[in-house]
């Protein structure tokens, strides 16, 4: 722990000593991310009625191909990128008429985006970007439980989209240290019980994520 | 770099806590149901007589739900029959003895000891005693048995019930144990009777109770200077919705922007504004929502000005109000006309927004006239009346070429011996020499307007008479068939409280065209929108009221023809 906080110290005195210009990078970008994620209170609704699932935080992680565009470019400064990333919650409560029930098992989103975020470069190091993505997902909801007895155990496939805000920070003309934030949803996805009615949940889910950047 | 990340997972804590907070309808069924318990009234129970059961469900020591509809019952002991249709779940003791009852749900079952006595019943009490119900509602008696063994038990749903008299109150026996309906006024016995033993009590249908008032229309929206009546209907307890307009007071929250007579419902919209229009009688009471539009009356403007009349004529008086907020309309029928000297002259109104000066003594200087509205008083206009000797009588057209089903106007100027002449329209005796194919009329503002009836082959002859003098003009009409109907569009602006004019023209397929606004029904769907402003003396004529957009129909005819009024 001491040398992570050393480590963090010294990253920090470089930023703030070696703060001045980089070039700005263009073309092909990889980068690959962790971090945390929040799956918001969610809401099932069956034929026979409404019930909420509260779910743990949980890390996270992503990995994008990309391609920042070179300075000046009409489309405006940013990048395009692919993004696949993973999100697994545990599921900690469901609420029934009766009551909050301790439950288990989890719901794990994977998702597949196109992204495009629009970067202000001013010339220093830092860089404040902002954008959206659309594409694809994955959510199955794996071996749920409530108080023990089994809930669900299924999979849906789902259209999912995402907001993104953050801030690149240029070690260096080709590494980029990226500071952000996700607000990442989906259509509802649908799961059998194993009574056999089936469920549509929300899926909306808050994520905070660091990461580094490669150009080419 | 951890603590960065953990630092994050902190804001999502925060985040976290959003989504679904509503309330969960749904039911835990995927909690095991571990352990059912059965609850009944009584665990004794006289032979011949029931009692309730109640299956209480228990899952996994979490929670409890009453499972007693997925139970079934049975028993190893010959003595009970249960009844699962009507008065669901209970059990009726045939033998005496004690009896194992049994509850199954899925896979559960539990037992229950009944012991069914040989105690009689001995005597039985219906409650409430002497009740009294209102028309149209329902009362629920209970039947209480005293036994042998001087136990007592409820016998509701054993027991017969009956009323002595069915048009004052009935009892659906057996589905409904218990429960009567009073149907009308008057008293009926109601009976439960258990074996060889009945209990009675009277029961008073009294007449319908009010349950609530509703006030229409509702929400209302009206002109300053401008009366609407409201409307109060009933809610009773037999079903029925009388018009109580009468019978509720009536009372408004802003008496300066509107008042209302406490009586009858007739309000008086006085400055613009809102107010609430209640009706309330006995404990009840509804309202309505008025709004007054239009601006707020500034000043009174009279016409004609320095009118000059021969004694014993009449001539139509206008007075035009200006409001606050730049409009002008018609406010003829809303003002209080005076006159200096009510011997010389009246103003009569006969309705909507028609005032007739009637000129009926000599003037030896000018008597004035004003009109007012609140605190608004027009200036003084001064009429003279005089009595020169009439000359002569003409009439203008000469002839009225008429369509069957439309109107035409003849006007009568008299000329004097002082060289002054007067329309005496209105002054004039009218007649038809063919009523039944044109007719004049003889009265208000209809004098002087022929009426198409029927095709003429000979033309009527119409003649007006005044100041013993006649006068005479001729009408034709013709039987055409309608081909279109078309509305004029206002030029005036619609803002709310101006008056604005249409006019319907009817074409012929022989090509004739002829205007028919004043024999044209004219209609509007939405009157918080704009209003017809006199269907009477004013045909064609509406007042924007409030903003929004309404409808203008006009029917003249097998014709009808819409037309879109936006009051922005």
């Amino acid at each position: 722990m001491k040398q992570i906080s050393q480590v963090i110290i010294i990253f920090s005195l470089s930023v703030l000593l070696y703060g001045q210009a980089a070039a700005q990078h263009s073309g092909p970008y990889a980068g690959a991310f962790i971090g945390g994620n929040a799956l918001l209170n969610a809401k099932g609704a069956d034929s026979v009625g409404n019930f909420g699932l509260s779910f743990d935080k949980a890390l996270t992680g992503s990995a994008v191909l990309g391609w920042d565009f070179e300075p000046g470019n009409p489309a405006g400064e940013g990048r395009i990128e692919l993004e696949y990333s993973r999100r697994s919650n545990p599921l900690n409560r469901a609420r029934f008429a009766e009551g909050s029930f301790k439950a288990g098992g989890s719901v794990t989103a994977d998702s597949l985006l196109v992204n495009f975020f629009g970067v202000h470069h001013d010339g220093s190091r830092f860089a404040p970007y902002i954008g959206a993505g659309v594409g694809v997902g994955r959510i199955e909801s794996a071996s749920l439980t409530v108080t023990g007895a089994p809930l669900a155990n299924d999979s849906a496939v789902v259209l999912a989209c995402q907001l993104g805000a953050g801030i690149d920070y240029a070690l260096t003309d080709y590494l980029n240290v990226d500071l952000g934030y996700r607000f990442f949803s989906s259509s509802k996805p649908t799961f059998t019980e194993v009574n056999g009615h089936t469920f549509a949940m929300n899926y909306v889910n808050h994520t905070a994520v660091i990461g580094l950047r490669v150009g080419f | 770099m951890i603590k960065l990340l953990w630092s994050g997972l902190v804001i999502l804590q925060l985040l976290a806590g959003c989504g679904f907070d509503g309330t969960a309808t749904r039911k835990n069924d995927f909690t095991p149901l571990t352990s059912i318990e059965i609850v009944a009234v009584s665990s004794t129970i006289a032979a011949g007589t029931s009692t309730k059961l109640t299956v209480k469900g228990n899952y996994s020591g979490l929670f409890t739900n009453d499972v007693t509809d997925q139970v079934v019952w049975s028993s190893a002991t010959p003595g009970v029959t249960f009844t699962t249709t009507t008065n669901n779940n209970r059990v009726t003791g045939t033998n005496t003895g004690t009896v194992i009852l049994t509850a199954t749900v899925g896979t559960l079952t539990v037992n229950y000891t009944l012991t069914v006595s040989s105690a009689t019943v001995s005597s039985m009490t219906i409650t409430p005693a002497a009740s009294t119900t209102a028309k149209g509602l329902t009362r629920q008696f209970t039947a209480n048995g005293t036994f042998s063994d001087l136990t007592t038990q409820d016998l509701t749903f054993d027991a017969v019930w009956d009323s002595s008299d069915k048009t004052v109150a009935t009892i659906d026996d057996p589905a409904n144990k218990g429960l009567a309906h009073a149907v009308a006024i008057g008293t009926s016995t109601v009976s439960a009777t258990f074996g060889s033993v009945s209990g009675i009590t009277a029961m008073d249908v009294t007449k319908a109770a009010l349950l609530s008032i509703a006030v229409t229309p509702n929400p209302a929206t009206i002109l300053t200077i401008s009366t609407t009546k409201f409307k109060a209907t009933g809610s009773y307890t037999d079903g029925t919705t009388p018009d109580i307009t009468s019978l509720v007071t009536w009372s408004s929250s802003t008496p300066a922007c509107a008042t209302i007579i406490p009586a009858d419902g007739l309000i008086t919209a006085l400055t613009q504004g809102t107010t609430t229009i209640s009706a309330s009688l006995e404990t009840f009471s509804g309202t309505s929502a008025l709004k007054v539009t239009g601006g707020n009356l500034t000043s009174i403007t009279l016409s004609p000005s320095t009118p000059t009349l021969v004694k014993d004529t009449l001539v139509r008086v206008i007075a035009t109000g200006t409001f606050s907020n730049s409009t002008t309309r018609d406010i003829s029928g809303a003002v209080e006309w005076s006159l200096a000297d009510p011997s010389k002259a009246t103003v009569s109104k006969s309705g909507g927004n028609l005032a007739l000066l009637s000129a009926t003594a000599v003037t030896s200087t000018p008597t004035a006239i004003s009109a007012k509205s609140g605190t608004v008083t027009s200036s003084t206009t001064n009429l003279t009346v005089t009595a020169p000797t009439l000359q002569a009588l003409t009439i203008s057209p000469v002839k009225l070429d008429l369509t069957a089903g439309t109107s035409g106007r003849f006007t009568v100027m008299a000329n004097y011996s002082n060289g002054s002449s007067q329309e005496v329209t209105f002054s004039s005796v009218w007649a038809s020499s063919d009523a039944a194919k044109s007719v004049v009329g003889n009265s208000g503002i209809n004098k002087g307007r022929v009426t198409g009836i029927a095709a003429t082959i000979v033309p009527a002859t119409i003649t007006a008479s005044y100041g013993g003098k006649d006068i005479a003009a001729v009408a034709t009409v013709a039987a055409r068939t309608l081909n279109t109907l078309t509305i004029s569009a206002p030029s005036a602006s619609v803002a709310s409280g101006n008056q604005f004019k249409y006019s319907a023209t009817a074409t012929y397929l022989d090509g004739a065209v002829k205007d028919v606004t004043e024999e044209t029904v004219w209609s509007i769907d939405k009157p918080n929108v704009a209003i017809i402003a006199d269907s009477t003396n004013q045909p064609g004529q509406v007042f924007a009221v409030d903003s929004g957009v309404a409808t203008l129909t006009a029917t003249f005819g097998d014709k009808s023809q819409t037309v879109t009024i936006t009051v922005p």
